[in-house]
């Protein structure tokens, strides 16, 4: 027989036998498309491209390994249950058997997804290292409004309330967040845990609205794995700091859906010790008291009413609770840095900051935060208050013992490690330009005035407030300036200070060596040709060096000149094609 | 008036029938009557008439107007109250009961059976046979459970899912390789709700972009904000999440291989400068004189001379030991290239000025020297060539000027070689097409173009230094020939753009 023979009917080598199309795939498993798209989602299969399209280029192909590797998949013949349960209730309403309707509805045929997760990422690790999308999509439809009726389930979205809490209290308690930007989007924080740097965007606390043009199906698809894997991953992480997962709440108030106050209730029981005693009457009270009253109200005001609160208090309360766990001994550097930041600082937050937002920040760098409303630790009158973020300009009473600030200088202090001083960021006053962290600089080209000193905050300094001298009272009077020219103008002045610094110092030296005057003279000019001097000469090595490149660059075939340039301009390894 | 009274017996006298009026109403007359006659269109009363005539009749009000037959007509006292009674919704007639009382027509009393006789079924009154074969169902269904009444329990949700993370076989992923997903891209400085001034867009830009393809428009325009309590929600919001799930599930994921090797490797070693010293850097002599660029140069064959031709029209010869100016020709056109005659005992410079190639006495050398040359630079008779009506290439004339001969070319010349001997030289004229390239004798004043063809406009032609071969440059080759036999050797593809000059070895 010849090698080339091939039997009719049956496939061919290469790529045109490892690779199928969508709809021939959808074909070969007798799915339809979308349970073929819910299944990809929840699998992780996606589409592969292949050397040589053999059906044409407009099609997506998947690998055949692929799909009999959904084929295999028990969740197919599950899809293929519900289904055929969907048809039973709709056949039993359909012949008024309103029992038989019911008890199928009590029953609905469920999966699991632990099954996948594990298949998915086999160790801890691969998980964190994609939980980006997750914690992104999860905290997006944390704040979807919770409505009756609307296309995403309520329940659901408490769901995801309360896993990004979760998530949030242990990052917080094991003070791993690293880098935090304000941007249009909405907040975004980056935290390192177990060496992986992992990103999410929280939007902005404000109702979002549902648009009709998204697809909810795919969404809700992909928020089901997504749930899954952060209540597993809040998990094994809430078992690595030894406390329990999930927190348990007291069971009636829990059926109250006051889960809130069942978790401050938790906190507050004395089972845990070094909390402070009056902290835990006060919340055992309000916890009574509200428990009294939701008890009266209607299932849907509670809801609102917990929608309500929940932003508000939930991550404070559940960082007391993770916060008395063991905490390691051996912690890295960055760790201890990350603790210490904010160490013997407290915060109060005014009305109209971000207080979700800021009340899982301070913590994480070992601040004390109260805030304005029900349940705060302390009121706004303490008098060891040394920081009050603010952000409308009116205020009713100034302490003159502490600082208002506006939340930026929360943002800008955490992203380089150090208190920087608060003069710009006085409350009523346009904040310096918010610069992003995750920029980096050399690769950008362009580097903002505001990052240049930010950098020089951070090398320069101790872990202190340090406001510059000579210019805080000159700023405290005029405190209505114009937004633009601001920054500009005080990065200027501190260069001009450091200029008269310097030369101050020379004189000094100079007196103390016993220079005349007439030497003086001589002196500066000469230096001051050296300076040019200098400059000229920096020109002329990067000069010099630029050349050896070029010559370098033209020398080398061309073939090979085309390499180096693809090489310089990017660096990634991995890349999507769409 | 009569007619009106008549009115109720005769039949309408319109016969057009049941159609629009206002056919009719640019017509003369309304219509036709029984015998086809037009009827003539009657004018209404005018509005003071019919005022007046309502002040005098009471009756007045019961006229009504007939468009139909255009003619007024009076209802009678009847008809008014049936159209009264009509408007009101009532029966036109009066007398007309709409709610008659039911009357029961048939008489129950002492009717001793009812409508049916028959006996009352079995099934009345034995256990239906279905419910009972339903119940059995049913019951069976419960005893084999598969009817549940109680709720499913709820198993706990969460476990420890990942054990300790040893790296073992079961750690690894079953299947085809993973990619994962790039991750989407850190935010800029200009996302910031308060960027730096610089990342802003102007009103212009932003109009700018509207003129742009959707494509090409930037999907962010960076906008600031003067606090952060005055950052609205982002409305996109949704629309970015759904975005980045369909890239996760239905973007193709391939890998792409990255050469992982360092860009600075690839380049080759170069040696420092100061590697390569000792080399000149600093000017030791400077041969100033000129008043134009210097456009050629040429040193002589015993290194004593150094001579320079400028566009400033002027040909020097210098020492070059001391850069002292020996001797200034001033030739009065551009210089465009220059050559000394490689021979020692010729100090002859071989210069292109302006279109023509110029001889001159160098004059340096000893008397000797000097006389041969005056003699060799002497053209006896211009010896007319056969060339039928076209002009000669070259022409040898005497220039007295400088005791020199000037070969007039008969287009621009643009370089000029020696051969070695110094008897020989050439001049390439890249616009003479078959007379391009010319040899010369010097000794017989005699010149001729033995190549007609050439792969493209000379540039260049030099002789070999030891052998007789003669190269001649084009913009893409260069031909190689053989003098004695006057053919092409060889033919050299340089692959370079363009050549511009050729030299070769003095070795050869």
């Amino acid at each position: 027989m010849p090698k080339h023979y091939r039997p009719a009917g049956k496939k061919k080598e290469g790529n045109a036998a490892k690779y199928i199309t969508r709809t021939k795939a959808v074909k070969y498993l007798q799915i339809s498309l979308a349970v073929f798209r819910k299944l990809c989602i929840l699998k992780g299969v996606f589409p592969r491209e292949p050397k040589k399209k053999v059906e044409g280029n407009h099609k997506t192909y998947y690998h055949m390994k692929d799909i009999a590797f959904l084929a295999h998949d028990p969740l197919i013949e599950k899809f293929r249950e519900i289904k055929v349960h969907r048809k039973k209730v709709k056949k039993a309403m359909a012949k008024k058997n309103r029992d038989l309707a019911d008890r199928l509805l009590n029953r609905p045929p469920t999966y699991k997804l632990d099954r996948l997760i594990i298949e998915r990422y086999p160790s801890f690790v691969d998980a964190l290292r994609d939980l980006d999308d997750c914690l992104t999509m999860v905290h997006l439809f944390a704040a979807l409004p919770a409505i009756e009726g609307e296309r995403v389930q309520v329940q659901r979205i408490h769901n995801c309330r309360r896993l990004s809490h979760e998530w949030q209290a242990y990052i917080s308690r094991t003070n791993s967040l690293r880098k935090t930007f304000i941007s249009v989007k909405g907040i975004y924080y980056q935290a390192e845990v177990q060496g992986q740097k992992i990103t999410w965007l929280t939007p902005h606390a404000l109702q979002q609205v549902l648009t009709d043009d998204v697809d909810f199906n795919v969404m809700l698809t992909f928020l089901e794995f997504y749930e899954t894997l952060l209540g597993f991953v809040n998990f094994k992480l809430y078992h690595s700091i030894n406390v329990n997962y999930p927190p348990i709440l007291d069971p009636r108030l829990e059926a109250l859906a006051a889960e809130l106050y069942a978790l401050s209730r938790y906190m507050s029981s004395g089972r845990l010790p070094g909390n402070p005693e009056s902290n835990g009457l006060i919340e055992d009270k309000e916890t009574e008291n509200n428990k009294e009253s939701s008890k009266t109200d209607e299932s849907e005001l509670r809801l609102a009413q917990l929608q309500h609160q929940l932003p508000a208090n939930e991550p404070g309360a559940l960082m007391h609770l993770v916060e008395e766990s063991t905490a390691d001994d051996t912690e890295e550097e960055s760790v201890k840095e990350c603790r210490t930041l904010f160490k013997d600082l407290k915060f109060y937050l005014s009305r109209e900051v971000p207080r979700e937002s800021l009340l899982f920040i301070i913590p994480a760098f070992g601040g004390t935060v109260s805030w304005e409303g029900e349940g705060s630790p302390f009121d706004e009158t303490d008098q060891d208050i040394t920081h009050q973020i603010v952000d409308r300009p009116t205020q009713s009473h100034v302490f003159l013992s502490r600082h208002y600030v506006q939340p930026q200088w929360i943002f800008d202090c955490v992203n380089i490690l150090k208190v920087i001083p608060t003069d710009d960021y006085i409350v009523g006053r346009v904040p310096p330009p918010h610069i992003s962290p995750f920029v980096d600089n050399d690769k950008e080209g362009h580097i903002p005035d505001y990052a240049v000193t930010l950098e020089g905050y951070k090398s320069a300094g101790q872990n202190q407030v340090m406001p510059l001298p000579g210019l805080g009272d000159e700023d405290l009077g005029n405190s209505i300036v114009e937004a633009k020219s601001e920054h500009n103008e005080f990065a200027k002045k501190k260069k001009e200070l450091e200029m008269q610094e310097k030369k101050y110092h020379e004189e000094l030296k100079m007196e103390i060596e016993g220079t005349t005057f007439s030497n003086l003279s001589n002196k500066k000019a000469d230096s001051a040709a050296d300076v040019a001097d200098e400059d000229e000469a920096q020109a002329a090595i990067d000069q010099a060096e630029k050349d050896a490149d070029d010559i370098a660059k033209s020398v080398v075939s061309r073939r090979k000149r085309g390499l180096i340039e693809n090489l310089m301009a990017g660096s990634v390894g991995l890349i999507e094609s769409s | 008036e009569e007619s009106d009274s008549s009115e109720d017996e005769v039949a309408p006298r319109n016969t057009v029938g049941n159609v629009p009026l206002q056919w009719y109403k640019d017509e003369e007359h309304i219509g036709y009557d029984i015998s086809a006659r037009k009827i003539k269109k009657r004018d209404r009363e005018g509005r003071i008439d019919s005022f007046l005539s309502s002040k005098d009749n009471d009756d007045d009000w019961l006229k009504i107007w007939d468009d139909y037959n255009a003619e007024e007509v009076k209802i009678t006292k009847e008809e008014a109250k049936i159209i009264s009674r009509m408007m009101k919704g009532k029966t036109p007639h009066a007398n007309v009961d709409p709610y008659p009382d039911y009357v029961d027509w048939f008489e129950y009393a002492d009717k001793g059976h009812p409508l049916s006789n028959a006996p009352e079924p079995k099934r009345r009154f034995v256990p239906s046979k279905w419910e009972q074969k339903k119940v059995v169902k049913l019951v069976r269904a419960i005893r084999k459970g598969w009817i549940k009444f109680d709720k499913p329990k709820d198993e706990p949700n969460y476990y420890l899912l990942w054990g300790d993370d040893t790296d073992t076989a079961d750690n690894k992923r079953q299947g085809l390789s993973y990619i994962p997903a790039p991750k989407p891209n850190l935010p800029g400085h200009e996302e910031s709700y308060n960027p730096s001034v610089e990342y802003i867009p102007t009103q212009e830009e932003i109009d700018n972009y509207q003129l742009m393809y959707e494509e090409d428009r930037p999907k962010f325009i960076p906008r600031r904000f003067e606090s952060l309590r005055s950052v609205p929600a982002y409305e996109k919001a949704l629309r970015e999440g759904f975005d980045r799930c369909l890239d996760l599930y239905l973007c193709p994921r391939t890998r792409k291989k990255r050469i992982n090797i360092d860009p600075e490797s690839l380049k080759p070693k170069l040696p420092s400068k100061k590697d390569l010293r000792p080399y000149p850097r600093t000017c030791y002599l400077e041969f100033k004189g000129h008043g134009g660029p210097v456009t050629s140069l040429s040193v002589e064959a015993t290194g004593q001379w150094i001579a320079s031709g400028s566009s400033d029209g002027t040909i020097r010869v210098w020492e070059v030991e001391t850069g002292r100016c020996l001797k200034v020709f001033n030739v009065g056109a551009d210089v465009h290239h220059i050559s000394w005659n490689p021979s020692p005992e010729r100090p002859i410079l071989a210069a292109i000025v302006g279109r023509d190639l110029l001889l001159l006495n160098a004059e340096v050398g000893d008397e000797e020297t000097q006389v041969r040359t005056k003699e060799l630079l002497h053209v006896g008779e211009p010896t007319p060539e056969d060339d039928g009506d076209k002009k000669p290439a070259v022409r040898w004339v005497n220039n007295d000027k400088f005791d020199g001969i000037t070969l007039i070319h008969h287009r621009a010349a643009s370089t000029v070689e020696w051969h070695s001997k110094g008897d020989y030289f050439t001049t390439v004229v890249p616009t003479g097409e078959s007379r391009a390239v010319l040899l010369h004798q010097l000794s017989k004043k005699h010149s001729h173009h033995p190549f007609r063809k050439l792969p493209g406009l000379p540039v260049a032609a030099v002789f070999h230094p030891t052998q007789k071969m003669f190269f001649v440059a084009t913009k893409k080759f260069v031909q190689v020939y053989d003098l004695q036999k006057a053919e092409v050797v060889k033919k050299l593809e340089s692959g370079l753009r363009e050549i511009s000059s050729i030299s070769i070895h003095p070795g050869g």
